[in-house]
């Protein structure tokens, strides 16, 4: 297909066009306002619904890759620690209302803290435990789901040019995570099929970790030689980049003085050297950025509808603050006295404003093909199905 | 002009044996030569070394100097280099870094420094020079494998190197993938004029591209000849090719084409439309394992359909079909490892599963304890077992290395070692020669008719129809999860576009050696 074929129904951002249609601070936008909503709502209901729409939002726009498959795994793992938070709280913290159950105590040593464990378990504890626990797995979930929808690449683009390199390899090496629990699994398989699916748990660890670790470190080392190859780093560090490191490193020195010096009260000298730490790193990143040479391919500008989708997102954590000075009590809950949560219709309406990127939609290979009429053989390629082995 | 000069260039591993042994090499600007050698001859060292990779991003003990357009690779990093030499190993996925296609291919322009219009002008160019503007929007993670290799060439090409060194480009890629990538690189040479050093084992496509070959000797010394020369000998020479060796004609064909040509000019010492005595089509003996029915749905979509296939002993059975027809579901469904939503996987035999990527299994320090562990784990103690089937992969020689210190078809052979002395009757292989030399190959196909004549069983999901033609008894055929033919090699082979090289230059003959056992009873 020549260019003069391209869709011309994808979303365009300026000269950008895109499969995607929001732009990475779009999701930021989404992400914060989100994570805000669960912090300014804590009542377990509401979060519930701000999880159901992470899982909406993912479900719509998760990307192809290993971070959209990571958003369970990653939720599931925020659950097990809630979970394990609730027993440990349930464990050590007592108390003589609405007792469930109570288990043999004993006070640990007045070294090791001298507080008691077991005793009284009582259902106000397991509770409060639990939807702090929830508030856990929702923040996790909205940082999964920003993670399964966002362009990463896009994500360092929109950062000042300094951050460029040192943001690459941050996404490079957090992409190990997601593609090591994938080996986790065909490691796993391969380990049975070894024996004709006979499991054997003896050494079983030796036998899956040893692999993973490899196949890691040796992917690891190819996409180095490929970024190598590709002139990554190409340009090396001037001297005026040097001197940006130095005058960044005074400022962040600059900036810790200056939290001392609010620890020991010194207000004016905390205010002051907090200044030029600032001023000092604004100023360290534009010559970096400028420094490095590098112009950016096609960046994408925010559009009227990323600015829509933004302003529309950022309306729910503010009209839960709008609710919370008119006095809603239904934002927050304590289970003392033990009792339901509370819930009432406007929060929930306000959480809405959390489904604005839903309002479109992803071009997905199936539907590019249909919505922009490609030719047959294009169609075979945008599936991914291009090995067209002609076999009886 | 020459555009890669090696000069007198040495290099051993750190604590490894000499890989490059004072090489001289002179590539001439805007030829396609191919680099050929069996596994483990130093081919990857000496296409690595062409933009510094080696010694750069290896380490070890380096002597001479490569000369690429005048920059010396001692003074010059590989980063240094990549506006003038493009590099793409044999592994798409962990080439790519951005996570889409159009961006990817600027990567590097936005490294190099480039106006905004210049890399605009670059990433149309090279879109259109690959044939790939219909995935500029892609996700890499999308795209089937010949795509995404093609988007690695991309990715090396945007910055209109002068020269593009391949690392066995189409190892991982099913044929029509291999097919597009090599048209790809054929095109780059011919209308811009790039120096290709190009490392392949499938000589069948690539053999026909190349102006010039160099054959390395297992101790690392290139020797530069024609294309033709180099065939020649060498034991993975097309079947085309080694036909013509067999049949004295002169010059050696490296096409069908040629070779149809050749047999047309020549007269045969015997009929070739003779019923030749190829393996029988006849089902094995005793069942070992039948898919009955068999459907499988994985994510909401039904990959296999109602599929009946039976496996009996002394059977070796290959599945090909295009990616996706279904081929390693059906094995991992005899494994165990998928289940039927519709009718049922039936073993009456033991059966183990050798996964595509060999790298999944390896864990110990040895070869030999590599295989020796699977005994262990099933509570058995016999090195006898072990050295039997070090011998019958033919990687005796192999047995005190690590396998991770081993190339790729090194590697698979000690992982169909470690599943199949535990002795199951069923060994499942899953496209077992991606990445072996001939004589790889080989010894494999050796072990699996072995394996096959002790009354055990082995399924093959391939798309080498060379070793489909060479080692089964029986072809199954799938396509979007059905079976669509199924029935002896050389009749189900017979009629597809994709049919062994002998069988479209002399039917019924499937191999070379099948023609040679027929000009020996002449």
């Amino acid at each position: 297909m020549s260019k003069a074929n391209i869709p011309a129904g994808r979303y365009q951002s300026g000269r950008y066009q895109s499969d995607r249609p929001w732009s990475a601070i779009t999701w930021v936008a989404w992400a914060l306002a989100a994570a805000a909503t669960i912090q300014l709502a804590p009542n377990p209901v509401y979060v519930v619904l701000v999880i159901a729409i992470t899982w909406l939002v993912v479900v719509e726009h998760g990307l192809d890759g290993p971070y959209a498959k990571a958003f369970p795994i990653l939720v599931g793992a925020a659950v097990f620690f809630a979970v394990l938070r609730i027993v440990l709280i349930g464990l050590t913290t007592h108390g003589n209302q609405d007792v469930l159950f109570t288990t043999p105590s004993f006070t640990m040593p007045e070294m090791l803290g001298g507080f008691t464990v077991g005793g009284a378990t009582t259902a106000p504890v397991l509770l409060q435990a639990g939807a702090e626990g929830l508030v856990i797995v929702g923040i996790i979930a909205v940082f999964a789901a920003f993670n399964a929808v966002v362009s990463h690449y896009e994500l360092i683009q929109t950062t000042p040019r300094a951050f460029y390199e040192l943001g690459l390899i941050v996404i490079v090496a957090l992409c190990f995570v997601p593609s090591t629990i994938e080996a986790i699994r065909d490691v796993r398989e391969a380990d049975r099929a070894r024996t004709g699916g006979q499991t054997v748990r003896r050494g079983r660890l030796v036998r899956q970790v040893i692999p993973v670790l490899e196949r890691g470190l040796e992917k690891a080392i190819t996409l180095a030689e490929s970024l190598d190859s590709r002139g990554f780093a190409h340009s090396g560090a001037t001297a005026r980049a040097r001197g940006a490191g130095w005058i960044g490193l005074v400022a962040l020195i600059a900036l810790g003085s200056s939290f001392t010096a609010l620890v020991a009260r010194e207000n004016t000298v905390a205010i002051v050297l907090g200044g030029i730490g600032v001023i000092g790193i604004l100023f360290a990143i534009a010559i970096a950025s400028k420094e490095t040479g590098r112009i950016r391919y096609r960046p994408r500008s925010l559009t009227i509808a990323d600015r829509s989708c933004i302003a529309i997102c950022l309306l729910a954590p503010i009209l839960i603050i709008v609710l919370s000075i008119a006095g809603d009590n239904t934002l927050t809950w304590t289970p003392s006295p033990v009792r339901w949560p509370a819930f009432d219709i406007l929060p929930a309406l306000a959480l809405i404003a959390l489904l604005a990127p839903l309002t479109r939609r992803p071009i997905t290979n199936a539907s590019a093909i249909s919505e922009f009429n490609l030719s047959d053989e294009d169609s075979v390629l945008a599936v991914g199905h291009s090995d067209k082995v002609a076999l009886p | 002009m020459n555009a890669i000069s090696y000069r007198q260039v040495s290099f051993s591993y750190p604590d490894g044996p000499t890989a490059l042994n004072e090489v001289n090499l002179e590539v001439i600007a805007g030829e396609v030569l191919l680099v050929v050698g069996s596994s483990g001859s130093g081919k990857s060292t000496l296409l690595r070394a062409a933009n510094g990779l080696v010694p750069h991003a290896t380490g070890g003990r380096f002597g001479g100097d490569v000369v690429i357009f005048g920059r010396s690779t001692i003074s010059h990093h590989p980063r240094e280099l990549a506006d003038v030499v493009g590099f793409v190993s044999q592994d798409p996925e962990a080439q790519l870094v951005v996570d889409e296609v159009e961006h990817d291919i600027a990567f590097v322009l936005e490294n190099l420094g480039l106006s905004a219009t210049a890399m605009r002008r670059r990433v149309e160019e090279t879109l259109d020079a690959l044939g790939i503007a219909h995935l500029r929007y892609r996700a890499p993670m999308t795209l089937s494998g010949g795509e995404r290799q093609r988007v690695a060439i991309a990715g090396a090409l945007a910055a209109a190197p002068s020269a593009l060194v391949l690392d066995e480009p189409t190892s991982q890629l099913d044929p029509q993938g291999a097919e597009d990538v090599l048209a790809a690189i054929a095109r780059l040479n011919s209308d811009l004029g790039t120096t290709v050093l190009l490392a392949e084992h499938r000589l069948e496509r690539a053999a026909p591209l190349a102006d010039r070959a160099v054959v390395l000797s297992s101790d690392g010394i290139p020797t530069p000849c024609a294309v033709a020369d180099a065939l020649a000998t060498y034991p993975g020479a097309p079947p085309v090719t080694r036909l013509g060796r067999l049949l004295g004609w002169d010059p050696l064909p490296l096409t069908v084409r040629d070779a149809r040509a050749r047999a047309a000019e020549n007269s045969l010492p015997f009929a070739t439309n003779i019923e030749t005595n190829s393996r029988e089509s006849s089902r094995g003996g005793q069942t070992l394992v039948a898919a009955e029915s068999l459907s499988v749905e994985l994510s909401g979509r039904e990959v296999l359909h109602r599929v009946d296939v039976s496996i009996g002993a002394g059977e070796v059975v290959a599945l090909l079909g295009r990616n996706g027809a279904g081929k390693t579901t059906l094995l991992r469904a005899f494994a165990g490892l998928n289940s039927a939503s519709h009718g049922r996987v039936n073993p009456t035999g033991t059966v183990a599963y050798v996964p595509q990527d060999p790298s999944t299994l390896l864990f110990s320090p040895t070869v030999r304890r590599e295989i020796a562990e699977t005994l262990k784990l099933l509570g058995r103690r016999d090195a006898g077992e072990v050295d039997a089937w070090l011998d019958r992969l033919g990687i005796s020689h192999l047995a005190e290395r690590h396998p991770r210190s081993l190339s790729g078809g090194e590697r698979q052979r000690v992982a169909i070692a470690a599943v199949a002395v535990g002795g199951a009757d069923v060994l499942l292989l899953d496209e077992p020669t991606r990445g072996m030399d001939a004589l790889s190959r080989t010894a494999l196909e050796r072990a699996v008719q072995e394996h096959a004549a002790e009354g055990g069983a082995v399924v093959l999901a391939t798309h080498d129809v060379e070793l489909a033609a060479r080692c089964a008894s029986r072809v199954v055929v799938l396509g979007d999860g059905d079976v669509i033919a199924e029935g002896e090699a050389r009749i189900v082979l017979a009629g597809s576009l994709f049919a062994p090289q002998v069988l479209r230059v002399m039917p019924p003959f499937l191999t070379v050696e099948q023609v040679n056992h027929e000009l020996e009873g002449v």
